[in-house]
């Protein structure tokens, strides 16, 4: 090792050149194309809710990223159209997520817009879908002998209902269900918006096909 | 201290650094360099053509949401008219007007049109029309739909102007703004009541036929419709999925105007297990047939405008011609020869497709293909929904949300005592 220092130079070059053709540039880029003109800023209850869906995590088994239809049909799932990065201009951290264990909820508020479903699948995702692996989250609600005037009573099933008293929602699970009924973004995206487009052109060229066999 | 350092030439001698002449780069790697190279700059050009394709499709949506929502000004072109119609009023009133015998009534030389010029047909338009009708002295008691929530001011002007001049030869004609007006004051309100609603509209109207009482109202109007806007302690409301006009949401279907004979008949197979659907599983379980017969009366007698748009980036083009004529290519057959011209629906088996949610229909097309839905009667939509490909079932969903929702049709309203229940054959 007699010539370490064009080896940290050569190397310390290549992880800056990575840096900002990952980074910095895209960085770049995202903060001048800004929110989506139709994105409206979350409400305050909104905003709360975002911060219980952040701290419980919801984010391990949930995307916010729907894909394109060249990529995936979740347009047809009823996930909404492929989002632009203006989609997020409010959202920090973001919770694009990794994994789908559970359905895509960038647009749940538009499939889903039930708050008394999204309350009973919060108390007890089992008592809709017997197969779901989701987690229950009991301790977002309370159980009393009688709802005060103002409290939301969760409707459930005789088997999952208490034997007495009622279920009613802690203002924890309001919020975080205000966030969910308000993920809607169902506007058209902005023209310039930006994203992976890289299947677009293999679509393109397999719709032209498709085109062209048709016409035979 | 020189002496110390010094080496005796017999031990081996320890401060020996190997090294290495520098030797050149083969050959192979440089070649390796530049086909990366290369490689990288095919991937960007690759990239920047398939960047411009997806700013184009987004174009393409935002274009489509600008016209859905700003009135337009303009003057309508001459010939747009002749467009207009063809794509909106000839299906159902044949390709020059001229009606279906027993059906339709024309609109070529139609005395009621004569009557009432180019106004009456954009009071008609505007808000559909349904009920005994005499036309030209045939009869005819069918249901049109109102086109207020798919066609904008100056398209319905040029529509109704071109009915008036060119196919009945009369010089009254309407404006944009004439039409703004009309639609403040009636988009709203029920379709016309065949020809005795249109008595009040058109002056010198030929005579008409009464209109059919309505059936009156069911006792329990009042409880069926708190347990569609409220729900029950056990279970949601059907408003807070389907929407307060019944008009559904990306999978969730619109179920205004629907026959009420189907949608009991969906009830029941989803409480039965021939249809599965985990939230309507959970809703129906707790619903009584009486309250199924009940809340299937009050959404198909529900009018309301439709909640959809293309939002599935289909070939409008291509989905109307499998709506329209389908594609013996691959086996697919028109769908309005079952679901009825526009696809209005037919009867009590094949229900209304126009105005459904286009999320709604490829879902169901989808599951259809895969098995996971396999209610229909004799199978017939199975055979279907596997000749259809994922871009078909895009645009063809697309096409049916861009037409206007089918009217309520009071006649098709289910008797409540009915004990016999639909089921489904199972297939
Ligand atoms: C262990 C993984 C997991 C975690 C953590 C999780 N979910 Fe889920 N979620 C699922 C699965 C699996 C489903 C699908 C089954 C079902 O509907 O219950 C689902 C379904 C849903 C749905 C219905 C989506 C649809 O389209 O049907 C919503 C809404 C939802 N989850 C919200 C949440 C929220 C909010 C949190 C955090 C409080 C959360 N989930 C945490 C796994 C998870
Ligand atoms: C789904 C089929 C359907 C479509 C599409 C349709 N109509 Fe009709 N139309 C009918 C039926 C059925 C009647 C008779 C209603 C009745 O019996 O009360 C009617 C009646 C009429 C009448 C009054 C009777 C007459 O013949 O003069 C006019 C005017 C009319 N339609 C115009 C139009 C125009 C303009 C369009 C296109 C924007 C259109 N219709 C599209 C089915 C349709
Ligand atoms: C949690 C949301 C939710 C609620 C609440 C709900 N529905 Fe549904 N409904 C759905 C979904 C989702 C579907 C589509 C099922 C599928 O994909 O097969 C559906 C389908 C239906 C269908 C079949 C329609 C067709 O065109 O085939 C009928 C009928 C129906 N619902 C009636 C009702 C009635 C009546 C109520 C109230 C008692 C109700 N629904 C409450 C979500 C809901
Ligand atoms: C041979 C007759 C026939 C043809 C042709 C046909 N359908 Fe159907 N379709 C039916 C019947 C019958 C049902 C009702 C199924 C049931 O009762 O569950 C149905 C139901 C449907 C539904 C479900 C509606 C709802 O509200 O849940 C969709 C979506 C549909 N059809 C789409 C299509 C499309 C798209 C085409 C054309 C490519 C088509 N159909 C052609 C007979 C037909």
């Amino acid at each position: 090792m007699n010539r370490y220092l064009p080896l940290v130079i050569v190397s310390l070059a290549i992880l800056s050149f990575a840096t900002l053709l990952l980074v910095i540039i895209p960085g770049m880029q995202i903060a001048k194309s800004g929110a989506s003109p139709g994105l409206k800023p979350y409400t305050v209850a909104e905003a709360r809710g975002r911060a219980v869906y952040v701290s419980m995590g919801c984010l391990y088994c949930h995307s916010q990223q729907p894909r394109d239809e060249a990529q995936a049909p979740d347009g047809e799932r009823g996930w909404g159209r492929a989002s632009v990065s203006g989609d997020y201009a409010y959202d920090t951290p973001h919770q694009l997520g990794t994994m789908r264990t559970g359905p895509d909820l960038m647009n749940i508020g538009d499939r889903l817009p039930s708050q008394g479903w999204q309350l009973t699948h919060l108390y007890q995702p089992r008592a809709i879908a017997s197969w779901s692996i989701m987690p229950a989250y009991p301790y977002l609600f309370a159980h009393k002998a009688k709802a005060d005037p103002g409290d939301v009573v969760v409707k459930l099933p005789p088997a999952y209902a208490p034997k007495t008293g009622v279920i009613v929602a802690k203002q924890d699970a309001l919020d975080l269900v205000s966030y969910l009924q308000g993920m809607k973004h169902d506007y058209a995206p902005p023209t310039d918006g930006l994203r992976d487009d890289g299947y677009e052109l293999m679509a393109a060229q397999q719709h032209n096909n498709d085109a062209a066999k048709a016409s035979k | 201290m020189t002496d110390k350092n010094k080496q005796d030439p017999r031990l081996p001698d320890e401060t020996f650094e190997p090294y290495e002449e520098p030797r050149r780069i083969p050959m192979p790697v440089y070649w390796i360099a530049i086909a990366l190279a290369i490689w990288g700059v095919v991937m960007l050009v690759q990239m920047s053509y398939s960047t411009k394709i997806g700013d184009k499709e987004r174009a393409s949506m935002s274009d489509q949401e600008v016209a859905a929502t700003t009135p337009v000004k303009a003057e309508p072109k001459p010939d747009a008219g002749k467009a207009l119609f063809a794509d909106n009023c000839a299906s159902c009133h044949g390709d020059a007007g001229e009606g279906v015998a027993d059906a339709i009534p024309p609109l070529h030389a139609s005395d009621v049109v004569k009557a009432g010029g180019a106004s009456a047909i954009t009071h008609i338009v505007m808000r559909g029309i349904g009920g005994p009708l005499i036309v030209d002295k045939a009869n005819y008691d069918g249901e049109m739909p109102s086109f207020a929530s798919v066609l904008d001011d100056k398209d319905i002007a040029s529509i109704a102007n071109f009915v008036a001049s060119d196919l009945n030869g009369l010089k009254s004609t309407v404006t944009p703004a004439q039409v703004a007006e009309i639609r403040t004051a009636s988009a709203d309100l029920n379709p016309w009541d065949g020809g005795s609603g249109l008595a009040g509209l058109i002056n010198g109207l030929p005579a008409q036929p009464a209109s059919e009482t309505a059936p009156a109202p069911s006792p329990d109007a009042a409880a069926t419709a708190a347990l569609a806007m409220h729900g029950t302690n056990e279970i949601w409301s059907c408003a807070s999925c389907h929407g307060d006009k019944g008009e559904g949401t990306q999978t969730i279907p619109r179920l205004a105007g629907l026959a009420p004979a189907y949608l009991a008949k969906q009830l029941h197979d989803f409480k039965e297990g021939t249809r599965i659907n985990d939230s309507m599983d959970y809703v129906v379980k707790s619903l009584s047939d009486k309250q199924i017969i009940e809340l299937a009366n009050y959404y198909g007698a529900m009018s309301s405008p439709s909640g959809a748009r293309p939002s599935l980036e289909g070939d409008l083009a291509r989905g109307e011609k499998i709506a329209l004529e389908g594609d013996w290519t691959k086996n697919v057959p028109a769908c309005f020869t079952c679901h009825g011209p526009s696809g209005i629906g037919v009867g009590d088996k094949f229900p209304g497709l126009a105005a459904q949610q286009p999320a709604y229909i490829a879902h169901q097309l989808a599951m259809w293909q895969g098995g996971s839905r396999h209610n229909s009667p004799l199978g017939l939509m199975a055979g279907i929904g596997k000749s259809l490909s994922d871009a078909d079932r895009r645009a063809v969903a697309d096409y049916l949300a861009s037409l206007p929702p089918a009217a309520a049709n009071a006649k098709l309203a289910l008797a409540v005592s009915a004990t016999t229940k639909e089921t489904s054959n199972g297939q």
